[in-house]
């Protein structure tokens, strides 16, 4: 059979098993073992068990849990809330400071974690009800929250990004500093995006600012600064030259849940166990993806699917930017109903070729792709991020919600395309820091 | 018909380029086969070529045999410090009895070899020159190998494992102070613009890797008279390529490190003795000790003049 | 992560069989977060030896990846069992409850199915390396057979609970998809996904929200 054609059947097949329920990571192995067993015959399922083990058996897989143990004990803080309320008591003459702190504190939390929803709930859980007191639209207040915690994803370090970087055998380091400035610059049109719209609602006059002394907004600095120093130090030691990113994932793991013990007591056996529960579930549901992911990768390569299909884009001759609308579509598409992480490794195998044949940049590519995938986090029908708004303030309607974030959705977009006019904005950083790529 | 190659390199690189010479050869000579290569691990990962091969999932690959190192501890001989003087040295050893004995563990794997060939490499130190076991003392160092690890550890250097791919920055942010690898990963990786001195293989050289095309045996047995022959064939003149590029590889890095400014340093037989006698009582004892007939093996590789 | 993590983890309903698998599968959790932890140290104690002792590292770097690699394999159960596997339900949601029901069992089914065959060929690969004594060709040289285990003990473990959720359907005991009769694609965002934590009871639950509100801080 053609290989293109045995793309599609495949492509089908994959979206039936997946939207039936199963869980992700199981469906792919089954259609992974399904179509080895008819068109490779039935000894190569003999294969998958090694290639699943081979494909979690590298060392840069390792900071996927690390990190994860970082975000998660300091999600398991009071952490999100105290950089939320730093920020408010430093701006507070700043208009719409607010929504400001919010959002600074999302992309400064973003910073630590690696993880959205987590990003979304802890800073959420006070700033929504913060926000909607003093008069900001509902709107506003629960998509700034939502789309802010999407930078968890784009600002280092990243879930996606390591799994990128492994899956297209790319610099994580690099990785990593290409999505700094594209981060703090999407941070920026949120801002902007969410100033415009709560003065355009015409009560701005009813954003009352609380005044803070001081002596309070010193008061609250030993309680974030410690974090801070962990996210400067995590930089440092990646950049500087001193570790690995799963090495200093490993100490940054260790740092965060002696703080969360030390400072923020954190020393219960039982809720210690929460953290680690939550890390062991995450990261264990994550790696199965990857694991999977690579046997299905392996079916595609086998039966000459993604060369083929490289090989035909290549042919096509269209002009390259036609060819990342294309991509970018499809990449929405496939956001809108799955994790990013089984977007990036089903995904990158086939894209990658064909972006590299077009003369894109793979760093920078990872920056394009990973705001694809921020979209789907804010986007029906399964935009995680939303139902853990919906989880923090139930009472504002899904509807609001959605309506809410649909704006920030267009200043994803808005970055993408200037992305696309300036590649430099996600190429310079980890130029400068690392030297021209090799 | 067709067969399946696998490999971990990279298109423009020379073990890619001989197994496209076999695909090429065995095609046009219209016995009804066909290979189709998969490079730069988009099927198998590099070390997890080997077993696939020896149990007839995959029918073809071009590995360095040292990887398959802890399933046959024999092979770990393919890449020993010292026991390869030069290419025609290598070339050599194709041909002599220490090979036959590899081939004969291949056999009870169920694999077979179509292209011999071996490729060299150097060191490099991003403040002083290699040359004599001396210039490792304190150094954290990456070794391509176990048996490398072994004796520069017994030079005094510490090692930390990583692949070639991570050299460039683990010496450009001070991981690393010196690296031991082959001469085509010290050009593709741009490692002349970390260091100071390089090393390549010249004349003495302590750093050769067996790097052969590989064929599961009862495939290549199943396959009928004409194609076998066609196969052989195209082996034959693939590796007579081989040999020529491996040659040419070392001084092509040698000149691209000096066009950068690298200083180039050679070892001389003075220093590659130093080198062996330390491998003896480190890399070597720990082979022998290992091996079930390893004092043999290495006997007979040493044999080779 | 987008796709639905959903609350609570599998019930159990009182059954015997369901409360012993629920047992091993915790059992399994703890033991996958306990190598992740050693990861973590092992890691930290290899950064120290390379930077504070300028020593070699020799084992460290093979050793903590097969415990993730372990780690993944053995929480293969725990997570099943905490429903923490994404999926996409959107099909499920769609249908009414005795459909729903049917799919439910179907892909629970092809599941069981396809991690037969990574447990059968798992033993096999790690009776393999078991029988012919292989090595890792690193100057640790570790007996692979050791990190293979985690294969036929993970995939072992995971087909046991996939048994159990099935058994646990079937019995009426469990809802299919975890979702409620009356959810339907519409009124799903009334689950809350990801605030209320996977406990096993609520006892659980209330214990450790009063850790949280121990936790202030130094104020
Ligand atoms: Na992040
Ligand atoms: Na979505």
């Amino acid at each position: 059979m053609d290989p293109l054609v045995l793309g599609l059947l495949v492509a089908l097949a994959t979206i039936l098993v997946l939207f039936s329920g199963v869980s992700v990571a199981i469906g792919l192995l089954i259609v992974s073992a399904g179509f080895l067993i008819v068109f490779d015959g039935a000894r190569s399922l003999e294969l998958m068990p090694e290639i699943f083990f081979g494909k979690l058996d590298s060392f840069a897989l390792l900071s996927i849990p690390m990190f994860i143990i970082m975000g998660a004990s300091i999600a398991s803080t009071r952490a999100g809330a105290d950089l939320y309320e730093a920020l408010e008591r430093w701006l507070t003459r700043v208009p719409g400071g607010l929504v400001i702190s919010n959002l600074g504190a999302c992309a400064l939390f973003a910073a630590m974690s690696g993880s959205s929803p987590a990003t979304c709930a802890a800073i959420g859980k006070m700033g929504i009800p913060e926000m909607r007191k003093r008069g900001y639209p509902d709107g506003v207040a629960a998509g700034s929250i939502a789309a802010g915690g999407t930078l968890g994803i784009l600002i280092p370090p990243s879930v996606t990004m390591i799994v990128y970087g492994i899956a297209t055998e790319t610099s994580i380091g690099r990785l990593f500093l290409a999505g700094v400035v594209p981060g703090f610059m999407l941070m920026m049109l949120f801002m902007a995006w969410s100033l415009y719209s709560t003065a355009r609602s015409g009560e701005r006059d009813k954003l009352t600012a609380r005044r803070y002394s001081w002596g309070e907004r010193f008061e609250i600095l030993p309680r974030v600064v410690p974090f801070l120093v962990i996210i400067l130090g995590v930089l440092y030691a990646m950049y500087g030259g001193i570790a690995t990113p799963s090495e200093t994932a490993a100490v940054g793991a260790l740092l965060c849940l002696l703080i969360a013990m030390v400072i923020y007591q954190l020393w219960s056996p039982r809720s210690l166990w929460v953290v680690l529960r939550d890390s062991t579930r995450e990261s264990v549901m994550i790696l199965f993806i990857i694991a999977a992911a690579g046997v299905f990768s392996y079916m595609l390569s086998s039966l000459f699917i993604t060369q083929s299909i490289a090989a035909w884009i290549g042919e096509l001759e269209v002009n390259r930017w036609v060819l990342m609308a294309a991509v970018n579509v499809f990449l929405l598409i496939a956001g809108f109903f799955l994790p990013p992480v089984a977007v990036i490794l089903m995904a990158a195998p086939i894209l990658l070729p064909i972006i590299q044949t077009a003369g894109f940049d793979p760093i920078w590519f990872a920056v394009i792709l990973t705001i694809n995938m921020e979209i789907g986090l804010i986007s029906p029908p399964v935009g995680l991020n939303l139902y853990v708004i919906n989880g923090i303030a139930p009472d504002i309607s899904l509807k609001t919600i959605l309506k809410g974030s649909l704006p920030f959705v267009a200043c994803m977009v808005v970055a993408i395309l200037l992305l696309c006019f300036f590649p430099g904005l996600a190429t310079w950083l980890p130029d400068l820091v690392m030297g021209p790529g090799v | 018909e067709e067969l399946r190659l696998s490999h971990q390199w990279s298109t423009s690189d020379v073990r890619h380029e001989v197994a496209q010479m076999v695909a090429d050869e065995v095609a046009a000579a219209g016995v009804d086969l066909e290979i189709k290569i998969f490079p730069s691990g988009s099927l198998f990962k590099a070390r997890e070529q080997y077993t696939p091969l020896s149990r007839g999932q995959l029918d073809m690959t071009v590995l360095p045999l040292s990887y398959a190192g802890g399933q046959r501890p024999a092979y770990n001989l393919t890449l020993m410090p010292g026991l390869v003087k030069n290419h025609d040295h290598a070339a050599r050893m194709n041909e002599s009895p220490f090979m036959e004995q590899l081939e004969g563990i291949m056999a009870e794997d169920d694999v077979k070899v179509l292209v011999h060939g071996y490729l060299a490499g150097g060191f490099a130190g991003t403040e002083e020159c290699i040359t004599e076991p001396d210039n490792m003392q304190g150094k954290q160092t990456r070794a391509a190998g176990k048996a490398f690890e072994q004796m520069l550890a017994g030079a005094g250097a510490s090692i930390a494992s990583m692949a070639s791919s991570e050299i460039y920055n683990a010496m450009q942010t001070g991981v690393l102070d010196a690296a031991n690898t082959s001469s085509s990963s010290f050009v593709s990786y741009r490692i002349y613009e970390q260091v100071a001195c390089y090393t390549p293989a010249g004349d003495y050289a302590l750093w050769f890797m067996y790097q052969p095309l590989l064929m599961n045996k009862t495939t290549f047995d199943n396959l009928n008279e004409e194609q076998q022959a066609a196969l052989m064939a195209a082996s034959e003149k693939a590796q007579a390529y081989y040999l020529e590029e491996a040659k040419k590889e070392d001084a092509a890095s040698a000149q691209i490190f000096k066009d950068a400014g690298v200083e180039i340093a050679q070892m001389n037989a003075e220093d590659f003795d130093k080198w062996r006698a330390l491998a003896q009582e480190t890399s070597y004892k720990a082979f022998v000790e290992e091996t079930p007939d390893g004092q043999k093996l290495l006997d007979l590789a040493l044999s080779v003049e | 992560m987008s796709g639905q993590v959903s609350a609570a983890a599998a019930p159990t309903g009182g059954n015997p069989f369901l409360r012993a698998v629920a047992a091993i599968s915790t059992v399994a959790g703890w033991a996958s977060a306990a190598m992740v932890v050693a990861a973590v140290g092992i890691t930290c104690q290899m950064i120290w030896v390379r930077f504070v002792l300028n020593g070699s590292t020799v084992w460290q770097t093979e050793m903590v990846v097969y415990l993730v690699i372990a780690a993944t394999l053995v929480g293969l159960p725990y997570v099943q069992r905490l429903r923490g596997h994404v999926n996409v339900d959107l099909v499920p949601l769609a249908l009414p409850p005795r459909a729903r029901k049917g799919m439910a069992v179907l892909t629970l089914s092809l599941s069981i199915a396809v991690v037969g065959v990574m447990l059968f060929y798992g033993f096999e690969f790690w009776h393999f390396a078991w029988d012919r004594g292989w090595k890792s060709d690193t100057v640790w040289g570790v007996r692979l057979w050791i990190p293979y285990m985690a294969l036929p003990v993970g995939f072992g473990l995971f087909l046991l609970q996939l048994v159990a959720d099935l058994v646990a359907l079937l019995l009426n005991v469990d809802k299919p998809f975890g979702l409620q009769d009356d959810v339907t694609l519409t009124e799903r965002a009334d689950l809350d996904p990801v605030t209320e934590d996977a406990m096993d009871d609520p006892a659980d639950r209330a214990r450790a929200a009063q850790d949280f509100s121990d936790t202030k801080g130094p104020r």
